[in-house]
């Protein structure tokens, strides 16, 4: 079992935008499946799930339809929009050129200043 | 993009609410119970499994309203919560509900009552197509215009010009030729006021009726067309006499066909001229002048010669008078002053063409004024200034409104300071309780101003009404539309953050602990009131300035009464007579008058009768040159005297006695020499003594009249202005009587049985005259001064309303001081004080209140009532009787007011107060 870290409001949603660019998914699948990816390194309080959804959802990122889960009960399902994907890719950047530049900054030794 | 996506499931999930709510509701179950069968497969037992799983998911309902505020739904769920718990607030205390909801009515009432004048008055335009591209045609005319005569109205502008709107017919004619600049150049002409009406005979009843003769493209210029029948067209207006038709106005129609469509096709009679009803303009549609009220009838210019003669030739081919007024409209892509110079350079050509120009004179410099207010409600600026004054008065009053309701709701917050203490003590922010007292308030006032905005719908005309007269033109009639609506919201609105900002700010500065016990007297702060009491200064000296202002009009109202009209006014009925000129040419038309004259002078009830150009006191009045003989002549307008022309028993009618000389008899006759007299005005100002006597004098025309007496100063045209230099002619010895004569019987005892005496007398002579515009003398004079008498009467309602206001409001602030303080007055008085003394003690507070809000409303007063100056009569604005009375009774009204809660003070039982925790 992973921690359970508290992640920042913005990195939530983008771990939902990734996970559900990978197909469509209801709530529960989405828990999984950022589980799954993080390779069970990153576990998130449940129920924070879906303020999230609804945002991304209210923002136009994700779209949603009710439909059958694998047991045949009903199940909302949310698969991303172009808006959505257009995001991910520019949060995706701009999540790597931070860490290149913090991580640059950590390298430097003393002799280089 | 974002934002808009926002928007559109914001809405989305409004209306949908029951999906949501029911959609959360199954996701979360959905959620917990997946997760309870993986813990189960993984072998956790059932029971367990759905246990941790809750535990996992968090709390439901928090995370539910998580979503609900990501959804931007907070807001608004907050805002129905502070509605409803408004409305119960509202509903458990009743009697403040109704006061707070009946001052702001009242207060939002009157404003939207006087906007709606002020806008028809200021802002109102006509209701065609595109009315803000019209433009009239007007030039300036100074001393050597080239312009001799004119039928039409000029404005002086100050600076010894004169405004003009009116050009001859054969320039009108060459103006459209030539127009290529301002589109469709079409023309009207009003006939109406007191001396153009026509007499319109419909169905063998005779009555009086305004109208306009306009172009054959008129109709069309405007965009207007007619909801029964045709307009007017071009083929109409071709051949002089050739257009014997009418389009009616909406009003008319209702007034005299009750909406028949039998209307269409009537033949009628106008000036004895057979015309035949072709169609009916639409409601909104009031002609070219005015822009509240509509000429009952439209007819074609080429009737002119025939139902409006003026003189013995046709005007549509007289290039020497101007009278037709022309209207334009600007073309999209030609700037207006390119317009202008291509149409002055036009009409500069056109008058070339149609008259002799001599060397020195000026050609009428052309200038463009908006259309879109009609002719006269652009000139008329007589409402604007009692307007805007009416308006600052009724803001006034609805700034009292607000300040007793804010005094009341700083009474409230007191008493709800529990209520706010539990509240922060819960967590809530002082944002949210704000947010929740502004909707209170909010809501208050929105239901004032709902109240208010049917309160100014029902009273719309009733000022209108009073302002006209029953016999004269019609009242204007203010229109209600959305502006009416928009400010009436607006002031709502505002009175509602005016009155509750202080009290709702107040309520977010409870100390918590304190609030939560149950003494609230910590110690009696000295601080505490503060806000209140500069209320009620403020109240009562707005209370001042509106007693002031009432005063001041009510003076000047009763000044106007009892000023001396020089003649007597009691016991005087008058009535007009307007012979068409289709039937009586100058000068038989005098020859008809005198013969009424006769016929009315023996009737029963009538001591004795005479007749006048003008009514005296009815705003008009007619002039002429006065130059006497064997003086130079001084030039301009200098040497004009008023004149009247007047029946042979004027002075003993009116009562206007004689100085010197006689008065007007039997020796003198049409053929005799001319005579007049002179008041003793003109006597003083052009003789050096007063028995002018047998001098002689000249008018305009080089007619000379020979003084046979001089009589006392009267009043002509109004109250106001004093007695002018006036000359008095006989009618018969004139040539002309060309808008009919104002007869003035003298009545002993009873004149309504004399009215129907008087009516037959006149059918027996021509059956096809009406008698028009009865009334007394007494009713003539009431109506020149109908806009004092209604002034008056207004300021004084707004007074007395004030005083009320003013008056609950220290009653509320001294009852409220006491409340708060019982606990020390109860030590006072088991210390040892008289109960005279704490009466005197409450008093003195109360005093004070008064005279800080009296004294300030004093100086307000000095400073504001300059602007009224002009609307006086007979005092000065800062008339100190008025000023001193208003102060009294300010001042006493507000002593009462506190006496009650002083009294109440007084009888304290010191051990009651003390336990009264």
């Amino acid at each position: 079992m992973g921690k359970q870290v508290d992640l920042l409001q913005g990195t939530l949603d983008m771990l939902i935008l990734k996970a559900v660019s990978l197909g469509p998914l209801h709530g529960y699948g989405v828990l999984l499946r950022i589980q799954q990816i993080s390779g069970e390194q990153l576990q998130i309080q449940q129920g924070s799930l879906y303020p999230a959804l609804y945002r991304l959802e209210h923002q136009g990122l994700i779209v949603s339809e009710w439909g059958e889960s694998e047991n045949k009960r009903k199940a909302k399902f949310y698969r991303l929009t172009t808006a959505g994907r257009r995001q991910l890719q520019s949060e995706t950047e701009k999540w790597n050129n931070m860490a290149a530049l913090v991580a640059s900054i950590l390298r430097t030794t003393s002799e280089e200043i | 993009m974002k934002l808009f996506a926002q928007l559109r499931s914001w809405l989305k999930w409004i209306v949908k609410r029951s999906h949501l709510e029911n959609g959360m509701e199954a996701e979360v179950s959905f959620h917990i119970e997946s997760y309870a069968e993986d813990l189960v497969r993984s072998g956790v037992p059932q029971q367990e499994a759905t246990r941790r799983a809750r535990l996992q998911f968090g709390g439901i309902e928090s995370h539910k309203d998580a979503i609900r505020a990501s959804l931007g739904l907070r807001l608004w769920d907050e805002l129905w919560v502070d509605l409803r718990y408004g409305v119960r607030m509202l509903r458990k205390s009743p009697r403040f509900t109704v006061i707070a909801v009946a001052s702001l009515a009242l207060g939002i009432g009157a404003n939207t009552a006087i906007f709606t004048l002020a806008k028809a008055a200021m802002f109102d335009t006509l209701l065609v197509s595109h009315p803000d591209q019209l433009r009239l045609l007007a030039w300036t005319q100074d001393d050597r215009s080239v312009v001799g005569s004119m039928w039409g109205d000029f404005y002086p502008d100050g600076k010894g010009h004169s405004l003009v709107a009116s050009f001859s017919y054969p320039v009108y004619e060459q103006l459209r030729r030539q127009n290529h600049t301002l589109g469709n150049l079409f023309a009207f002409k009003e006939l109406g006021g007191g001396f153009d009406r026509l007499t319109a005979t419909i169905d063998n009843h005779v009555e009086m009726v305004t109208g306009e003769l306009v172009s054959g493209n008129y109709f069309e210029g405007f965009g207007v067309g007619t909801v029964l029948g045709r307009p007017i067209e071009p083929a109409d207006d071709i051949a002089p006499g050739g257009g014997p038709v009418a389009v009616i106005s909406d009003a008319f129609w209702a007034r005299r066909f009750g909406r028949s469509s039998a209307v269409i096709g009537k033949a009628v009679k106008l000036n004895l001229v057979p015309i035949t009803i072709i169609g009916v303009a639409p409601k909104a549609f009031t002609g070219a002048s005015h822009v509240e009220v509509s000429p009952d009838v439209f007819l074609p210019l080429s009737m002119q010669p025939v139902i409006a003669p003026k003189g013995t030739s046709s005007l549509l081919n007289d290039p020497d008078i101007w009278w037709v007024q022309v209207m334009g409209r600007l073309q999209s892509g030609i700037s207006e002053n390119s317009a202008r110079a291509s149409m002055a350079v036009t009409l500069d050509q056109a008058v070339r063409a149609s008259m002799p120009v001599p060397k020195d004179g000026t050609l009428p410099p052309l200038t463009l004024i908006p259309g879109n207010r009609g002719w006269l409600s652009y000139t008329d600026r007589q409402l604007e200034q009692p307007s805007s004054i009416l308006l600052a008065l009724t803001g006034l009053v609805l700034l009292l409104a607000c300040a007793n309701i804010a005094n009341l709701l700083l009474a409230r917050s007191a008493s709800r300071q529990r209520e706010m203490s539990v509240r922060l003590a819960l967590g809530a922010g002082k944002a949210r309780i704000l947010r929740q007292m502004l909707t209170e308030n909010l809501l208050l006032s929105l239901l004032g101003g709902t109240a208010g905005l049917v309160l100014g719908y029902l009273g719309r005309d009733v000022i209108p009404r009073l302002l006209s007269s029953s016999w004269g033109v019609a009242p204007i009639s203010g229109r209600f539309d959305y502006r009416v609506f928009a400010f009436t919201l607006t002031i709502s609105v505002l009175s509602g953050l005016l009155f509750g900002v202080g009290p709702s700010w107040q309520a977010t500065r409870t100390i918590v602990n304190a609030g939560l016990k149950d003494s609230a007297a910590t110690t009696t702060h000295r601080r505490k009131g503060f806000a209140g009491k500069t209320l009620v200064i403020f109240q009562v000296s707005l209370c001042m300035l509106l007693l002031v202002g009432a005063g001041l009009f009510v003076r000047t109202l009763v000044n106007l009464n009892a000023a001396d009209t020089g003649f007597q006014q009691k016991g005087l009925l008058l009535f007009a007579i307007v012979p068409p000129r289709q039937r009586y040419p100058a000068p038989k038309n005098i020859e008809v008058l005198h013969q009424i004259e006769e016929k009315i002078a023996p009737l029963p009830g009538v001591e004795s009768v005479t007749l006048s150009v003008e009514p005296l006191l009815a705003q008009t009045a007619s002039n002429d040159g006065f130059f006497p003989d064997g003086q130079p002549r001084r030039p301009g307008h200098e040497q004009f005297a008023l004149l009247n022309s007047v029946g042979r028993t004027f002075f003993a009618t009116l009562r206007i006695p004689l100085l010197y000389g006689r008065a007007f008899d039997f020796r003198d006759t049409p053929t005799s020499p001319k005579v007049a007299i002179i008041n003793q005005a003109l006597a003083r100002k052009e003789f050096a003594a007063m028995n002018s006597v047998g001098k002689t004098f000249k008018t305009e025309e080089e007619e000379r009249y020979e003084i046979i007496g001089v009589c006392a100063d009267a009043k002509y045209a109004d109250l106001r202005t004093d007695p002018p230099p006036t000359f008095y002619v006989l009618y018969q010895q004139q040539k002309d009587a060309r808008h009919g004569m104002t007869f003035e019987v003298r009545t002993n005892g009873d004149p309504g049985g004399v009215v129907t005496a008087i009516r037959s007398a006149v059918q027996s002579v021509d059956i096809d005259l009406p008698v028009i515009d009865v009334r007394t003398q007494t009713d003539q004079i009431n109506a020149s001064i109908a806009p004092e008498r209604i002034f008056a009467a207004l300021t004084a309602g707004f007074g007395v309303l004030a005083l009320l206001l003013a008056s609950i409001g220290v009653y509320g602030i001294m009852a409220c001081t006491v409340g708060r303080r019982l606990n020390e007055i109860g030590i006072r008085m088991a210390l040892g004080a008289q109960a005279s003394q704490v009466l005197l003690m409450i008093l003195r507070e109360t005093a004070w209140l008064a005279a800080i809000g009296v004294g300030t409303g004093l100086g307000a007063a000095l400073l504001l009532t300059q602007f009224v100056r002009s609307m006086l009569y007979g005092l000065k604005p800062t008339d100190s009787p008025t000023l001193a009375g208003a102060a009294l009774l300010l001042f006493a009204i507000a002593m009462l007011a506190g006496w009650g809660p002083a009294n109440k003070a007084s009888l304290i039982q010191p051990m009651q107060a003390l336990r009264h925790e």
